[in-house]
């Protein structure tokens, strides 16, 4: 090895425990964070009386288990894996779309999601057999992954540029919107305050039915997500230099979206509309770690869950023993951390 | 001589009358507005449609005097809505001025329609107090606006939003027998606890439910000033607002011993099925399941079977008079055992309503 190549090693190698090292202190945030929302709460629950009724639930009482299992851990997890889904969301859709201020909500994803859930509670229309509450979540996701599809559709008319699919989902964002004011426009009194509050986003629809369903979701799609971080890094270098890689654009954007997709429909079902997380998250991890999608993907998962998880805590503590819809407070949590580490990127 | 008198006496009667027609009404509304119209009003705008079945305590027709209404009633009226379009078929044909949310209404259509006077409620679905830009266009053209309200604080304007119709309206006997008969019953309550001042103030929980939503509970103002009233504590006052959502985790750690739930299903739907035409057995299904979750499973109110279901639109209403009674019964038993809630409907029915309530209102979980 010449001296030049050494030293490019070492700093390699700098930069790598570096990131690793990163990425551990944001898991260790996150996980910390996790714990403080479970111990924070309206009933004075003591830590350990928490840790007790997650160990051995028998051996406390009813008022004790329920909030522990009922409300507190729900809520908890919910947080962390709305969190990671969106941001990792998030972090795929800037870079196949080559855009900083793209999200999983820029391409009409949750309008079509917001359109699906208003079809359920205004008009009570879902798919046959489904009912209940679980037609919202299924018309969220089902609308969410049609809007993908038709985007896709639209978009392999004209060819694949990043441009022209920021165009179309513009316009699917501005013609769901549309359809769901119609919707709000016959909707009965009773309707409209549900789905005004479902547009808020809420983690109180957390429940042991659809916390595993989303885990499952998440689970299933990070390792495909993991498994093209170098092609998307090379496709952050730029499409031509990705495709010297290579790396089939096109086909790296399709499987992309479809990830999207499912990710956003998933966490919009059951938590309805946050939109901040799925921005800034991936913004978040890339000012801590960089661009390099080995590290800045898994970056961004636990920043989301870090930010969602902490927006848990302060919707709680906002007014003892009221709900405050998560939604709004996850921007109260982001934009100072957010804004901290543009000016300390900048000095 | 004596057609004379006859005829002296019939100008008097008609200086009299004509005089007294055309002596303008003065109001003060709820929202301290003071407003003056020529007349009782004969065509009214309705900035809620709910509250027909207020007009409806009023007037024997009141469909006859709305001149345009919002769409609310129709959509969150349930079987009670059929039973008035029965009863008024010319209900059909009432203009809309807009359908449920403040920002369909038009202003154009209300001027359009030519009312003499536009019913608006002080805090409400349809335009309110805050709805400035209506209150200023309708003004400009003329149209005097009164302000009730029955759902901010029904508590202090219930009998001021009476009276206040009762007048604008030119029926001044009704309102002030409805509100006798509002004031007796609130008299009896109040009577009644103030001869037991040591008593203790059981904890109410109550959740206003719409589908499967996560519920509301009255906080400062709204229903939960009826639990107060009626010697309970609401656990819903650390609320910021009049309604707003509780944690669970607070309900279960304050563990109320009154648990009160108010709904608007039909029978079919999701949520408390209760209300016009809705059967005994179909309460008491839904109010089962709700009451069976997991998340309530704790509260002391559950164990012991103190959970209660009531309308939900008694919560923007003057027949809230009967969820007075129904609070006061379930939270304090040992003093109102006795009260029947639907008997004070029933009254209600006969004495005044247009289209009579028939259905069950109020409920109790049987185990």
């Amino acid at each position: 090895m010449t001296p030049e190549t050494i030293t490019i090693d070492k700093g390699y190698r700098q930069q790598f425990t570096r990131r690793v090292a990163m990425l551990c202190a944001l898991g260790v945030a996150a996980l910390v964070s996790f714990f403080v929302d479970m111990a924070v709460g309206p009933s004075m629950l003591r830590f350990n009386e928490v840790i007790q009724a997650v160990w051995s639930p028998d051996t406390v009482g009813l008022a004790q288990r329920v909030i522990v299992w009922e409300v507190r851990m729900p809520y908890a997890l919910m947080a962390l894996l709305v969190g990671a889904c969106l941001s990792l969301a998030g972090c795929e859709m800037q870079t196949v779309m080559n855009n900083a201020m793209a999200s999983p909500f820029t391409l009409g994803v949750s309008a079509a999601a917001s359109f699906g859930a208003a079809l359920a509670i205004v008009l009570g229309l879902s798919l046959p057999g489904i009912a209940g509450e679980w037609m919202v979540v299924v018309n969220a996701f089902l609308f969410a992954f049609g809007a993908t599809l038709l985007l896709q559709l639209l978009s392999s008319m004209r060819g694949s540029g990043p441009e022209g699919l920021v165009l179309f989902g513009i316009a699917l964002v501005f013609m769901f919107n549309a359809f769901t004011g119609i919707m709000q426009y016959v909707a009965t009194v009773e309707a409209l305050q549900q789905f005004v509050f479902w547009t808020l986003g809420s983690l109180s629809k957390a429940n042991w039915d659809n916390i595993p369903l989303l885990t499952a979701l998440f689970v299933v799609i990070t390792p495909f997500s993991f498994a093209s971080a170098w092609q998307l890094t090379a496709l952050r270098l730029g499409e031509e230099s990705a495709r010297s890689f290579g790396v089939n654009a096109r086909r790296l954007r399709l499987l992309s979206l479809l990830r999207i997709s499912l990710l956003t429909a998933g966490a919009v079902a059951f938590a309805g509309i946050i939109g901040f997380i799925g921005l800034v998250g991936p913004h978040i991890a890339k000012l801590l770690i960089g661009e390099d999608h080995r590290f800045s993907l898994p970056a961004s998962i636990l920043s989301g869950a870090l930010i969602m998880s902490l927006a848990s805590i302060l919707s709680k503590v906002v007014v003892a023993g009221a709900i405050v819809p998560v939604g709004i407070v996850t921007s109260l949590i982001g934009v100072p951390v957010f804004v901290i580490l543009i000016l300390r990127k900048r000095s | 001589m004596r057609t004379k008198l006859k005829i002296s006496f019939l100008l008097l009667t008609i200086c009299f009358a004509t005089g007294l027609h055309a002596q303008p009404i003065t109001v003060t509304d709820v929202v301290g507005r003071e407003v003056t119209i020529p007349q009782p009003a004969k065509r009214v705008i309705l900035g809620e449609g709910r509250q027909l079945i207020t007009l409806s305590l009023l007037v024997p027709d009141p469909v006859a005097i709305v001149a345009g209404w919002t769409g609310d009633f129709a959509k969150s009226g349930g079987l009670l809505y059929e039973d008035y379009r029965k009863r008024f078929p010319a209900l059909d044909d009432i203009p809309l001025i807009g359908t449920s949310g403040k920002e369909t209404v038009s202003t154009e259509q209300i001027i359009a329609l030519k009312p003499d006077l536009a019913i608006f409620g002080a805090g409400s679905h349809g335009p309110d107090a805050k709805s400035a830009d209506v209150i200023r266009t309708l003004e400009a053209a003329g149209i005097p606006i009164v302000f009730i309200d029955f759902r901010l604080h029904p508590f202090k304007n219930t009998v001021p939003s009476m009276e206040l119709l009762g007048k604008v309206l030119g029926r001044e006997q009704q309102a002030n027998e409805f509100v006798a008969f509002y004031n007796r019953r609130i008299n009896h309550i109040r009577g009644t606890l103030a001869k037991h001042t040591d008593l203790q103030k059981p904890k109410v929980y109550m959740e206003m439910i719409r589908g499967a939503a996560p519920p509301g509970s009255p906080g400062n103002g709204n229903l939960g000033e009826f639990i107060e009233f009626a010697g309970g504590n609401n656990i819903g006052t650390i609320l910021p607002g009049e309604v707003g959502t509780l944690n669970m985790e607070y309900v279960i750690s304050e563990q109320p011993d009154v648990y009160i739930t108010t709904g608007i299903a039909k029978p079919g739907e999701e949520g408390i099925v209760i209300g016009q035409q809705v059967y005994t057995y179909q309460t008491q299904e839904s109010l089962a399941k709700h009451a069976s979750r997991a998340v309530v499973s704790p509260l002391n109110a559950v164990k012991e079977n103190r959970v209660y279901a009531m309308w939900h639109l008694f919560y923007d209403s003057p027949l809230n008079i009967a969820a007075v009674e129904a609070i006061a019964k379930w939270t304090h038993p040992e003093l109102f055992g006795k009260l029947q809630p639907h008997g004070v409907l029933k009254e209600i029915n006969e004495r005044f309503l247009a289209v009579p309530l028939k259905g069950v209102y109020f409920a109790e979980l049987k185990k």
